[in-house]
C-alpha cells in the first residue's frame, strides 16, 4: 500500500513537472516567434515596396473605424475624472481646486495612452487576430505564399504601420476630448469658469508632459500589432481555434499594456520626460 | 521535370513521410492516392515548399526547393499552380481580384493585360459573369473552379490540385476532372493530383501512386491499378472495410 502510494506520488510529481516544463517551453517558443515576427516586420519595412492602398485602408480601420468608440469613452472618463477630483478637493479644501490640472495630467500621462490602447486591442487587436486566423485555418496564408507573397508583407506590415501611426493620433484625440469632457462636467456641475479650468490645465503642462504620453502610445501600438499578428499567424484548430488566438490575444495584449506601462513610466521619468 | 529523393518529414513523433521517391515527367498527370492521414497533402505542401521536409531533396527543373533562398523559391513558385482542397479563395477580394492576384505579383502585365487574362480564365473553367461576387457568395463547385482559375492564371508549368473534387456531387467531380484533362491539353502543364476520389483518377492519370503509412507502396498506369494483385491498392479502389489496412473501429468508443 504504503509502495503504491508512493509510486503515485512520484508519478504525480514528475507529470507535474512535465506540465510546468512544457508551459515554459510553449511560453518561450511564443516569445521567441513573436519577437522573430516584429524582426521579420522590421526587415520588410526597410526594404520598403509595401501597399501603399493596403496601408492606407488598414489606417482607415484602425483611426477611423475606432474615432467614435474612442470619443464617446475619453468624454466620459474626463467626465468622471472631474467629478471624483472637483468631489475630493471639495471635502478636502471646501472647494473645487486643480481640477483641470488633475484632470488633464491623468489624461495626457496616463489615462489617454493606456484606456486608447485598451479600447484599440478590444476593437482592432481582437479584430487582426480573427481574420488572420481565419486566413490560416483556411489555408488563404498558404495560398498567398504559393501565389509569390509573404503574409507578413501583405497582411502584417500595413497593420502594423497603421497602429504604430494611428494609435497616438487616437491617443491625441482622446486627451483634447477628455479634457474637453471635464471642462463639460467643471463648468456645469462645479461651477468653474472655463477659464480657470483652460489656465489650469494649461499652466502646469509642458512638451515633456505630452511626450511622455505620445512615447508610451508608441510602445502600446507596437505591442498590440506584434501580439495581434503573431497570435493570428499561428492559429491553429479550426473557428475553436480562432476564438482561442482572439481571446489570448487580446488578453496578452492588455497584461504587456498594463505592465509595460509601469517600466515604460519609470524609465520616461528618470528620463527627465515627465 | 520534378524529382523527389529519400524525402522524410515527422510532426512532433509522427512520421508522416517515410522516404519517399518520385519522377514527375513534364506533361504527366500523376495522381496520387491514399487513406486519409497517409502524408498526401503533405507531400503536396513539401514539394511547393509550404512546408520544410526534415531530410531529403526536391528538385523542380533542376533546382533544389530545400536549400533555395527566398529570392530563388519566388522564381521557382512562378512556375507552379496550387489549387487547394477547399479553393483558399481570399475572403476580402472579389472572383476577379482573386485571379488576378497572382498576375499582380508574379509577372509584369498591365492592368488591361490582367483583365483579359482574368476573363479567358473564368471563362476556361466555365465561371461567367461572377467576376464582382465575393466568394461567400458562391457554391462549393463555382470556388473550386474559381481556385483553378487563380492557379491557372499565370500559366505555370505545373498544377498541385489537393483533392480537387471532395466535398462535389458526383456530376460536379466530373466536369471537375473534364477540366483537369482539357487544361492539360490545352496548356500542356504537367500536374500532380492528390484524391481519393478513384472514378477520377482513372480518368485523368497517366500515372497513379499510392502512399500508405507514408511510403510509396504501388505505382502504375490506370489499367495496371485496376488489375493490381497487391492487396492494400486493392482494398483502397474497392473501398472495402476488410483488408490489411489498419482501421480503428471502435471509433474511439471503447
Amino acid at each position: 500500500m504504503v509502495k503504491e502510494n508512493t509510486i503515485k506520488i512520484l508519478k504525480a510529481r514528475r507529470f507535474a513537472k512535465k506540465a510546468v516544463a512544457d508551459m515554459l517551453y510553449s511560453t518561450l517558443e511564443s516569445i521567441g516567434q513573436a519577437a522573430s515576427m516584429f524582426f521579420e516586420i522590421l526587415k520588410w519595412i526597410f526594404r520598403g515596396g509595401i501597399s501603399v492602398k493596403n496601408t492606407v485602408s488598414q489606417m482607415v480601420e484602425v483611426g477611423w473605424r475606432s474615432f467614435p468608440i474612442i470619443t464617446l469613452t475619453s468624454f466620459f472618463t474626463g467626465m468622471v475624472l472631474a467629478l471624483q477630483v472637483g468631489s475630493s478637493t471639495s471635502n478636502l479644501f471646501n472647494e473645487p481646486v486643480y481640477v483641470g490640472t488633475i484632470t488633464g495630467f491623468s489624461l495626457v500621462i496616463e489615462l489617454g495612452p493606456v484606456l486608447t490602447a485598451i479600447v484599440v486591442t478590444g476593437r482592432v487587436g481582437a479584430a487582426i487576430t480573427a481574420e488572420l486566423g481565419t486566413m490560416k485555418v483556411t489555408e488563404q496564408l498558404d495560398a498567398l505564399y504559393t501565389l509569390g507573397t509573404n503574409p507578413v508583407k501583405y497582411l502584417a506590415v500595413p497593420r502594423f504601420l497603421a497602429l504604430f501611426f494611428m494609435l497616438p493620433l487616437l491617443t491625441a484625440l482622446a486627451n483634447i476630448i477628455g479634457i474637453y469632457g471635464g471642462l463639460v462636467l467643471t463648468v456645469n456641475t462645479w461651477d468653474v469658469s472655463t477659464t480657470t479650468y483652460w489656465s489650469d490645465v494649461l499652466d502646469f503642462m509642458e512638451i515633456s508632459t505630452f511626450l511622455h504620453g505620445f512615447i508610451k502610445s508608441f510602445f502600446f501600438a507596437l505591442i498590440i500589432a506584434v501580439i495581434a499578428c503573431h497570435k493570428g499567424f499561428t492559429t491553429k484548430g479550426g473557428a475553436e481555434g480562432v476564438g482561442r488566438a482572439t481571446t489570448s490575444c487580446v488578453m496578452l495584449s492588455m497584461i504587456f499594456i498594463l505592465v509595460s506601462d509601469y517600466f515604460l513610466t519609470e524609465l520616461l521619468v528618470s528620463l527627465g520626460i515627465k | 521535370m520534378i524529382k523527389v529523393r529519400d524525402l522524410n518529414k515527422s510532426f512532433g513523433r509522427k512520421r508522416v513521410l517515410r522516404g519517399i521517391n518520385i519522377d514527375v515527367n513534364d506533361g504527366e498527370t500523376l495522381v496520387i492516392i491514399g487513406s486519409s492521414g497517409t502524408g498526401k497533402s503533405v507531400l503536396l505542401k513539401n514539394i511547393v515548399g509550404l512546408v520544410t521536409p526534415d531530410s531529403g531533396s526536391i528538385m523542380i527543373d533542376g533546382a533544389e526547393i530545400t536549400s533555395s533562398s527566398a529570392d530563388e523559391l519566388q522564381e521557382i513558385r512562378k512556375k507552379l499552380g496550387y489549387v487547394f482542397q477547399e479553393a483558399a479563395l481570399f475572403d476580402s477580394l472579389t472572383v476577379e481580384e482573386n485571379v488576378a492576384f497572382g498576375l499582380r505579383m508574379l509577372t509584369k502585365l498591365n492592368e488591361e493585360e490582367i483583365a483579359k487574362r482574368v476573363t479567358q480564365c473564368l471563362n476556361m473553367v466555365g465561371l461567367e459573369n461572377v467576376e464582382l461576387l465575393k466568394p461567400s457568395e458562391l457554391s462549393g463547385g463555382m470556388k473550386k473552379r474559381a481556385g483553378l482559375a487563380r492557379a491557372i492564371a499565370y500559366q505555370p508549368k505545373y498544377i498541385f490540385y489537393d483533392e480537387p473534387t471532395t466535398g462535389l456531387d458526383p456530376i460536379m467531380s466530373d466536369v471537375i476532372s473534364d477540366l483537369i484533362i482539357r487544361l492539360r491539353e490545352r496548356l500542356q502543364v504537367t500536374s500532380i493530383v492528390v484524391t481519393h476520389d478513384m472514378k477520377s483518377a482513372y480518368k485523368i492519370a497517366d500515372r497513379i501512386i499510392m502512399l500508405y503509412k507514408g511510403e510509396v507502396i504501388f505505382t502504375g498506369t490506370p489499367k495496371e491499378t485496376r488489375n493490381t494483385d497487391n492487396p492494400i491498392v486493392k482494398q483502397f479502389i474497392e473501398g472495402s472495410g476488410v483488408g490489411p489496412i489498419e482501421i480503428d473501429r471502435t471509433f474511439g468508443l471503447e
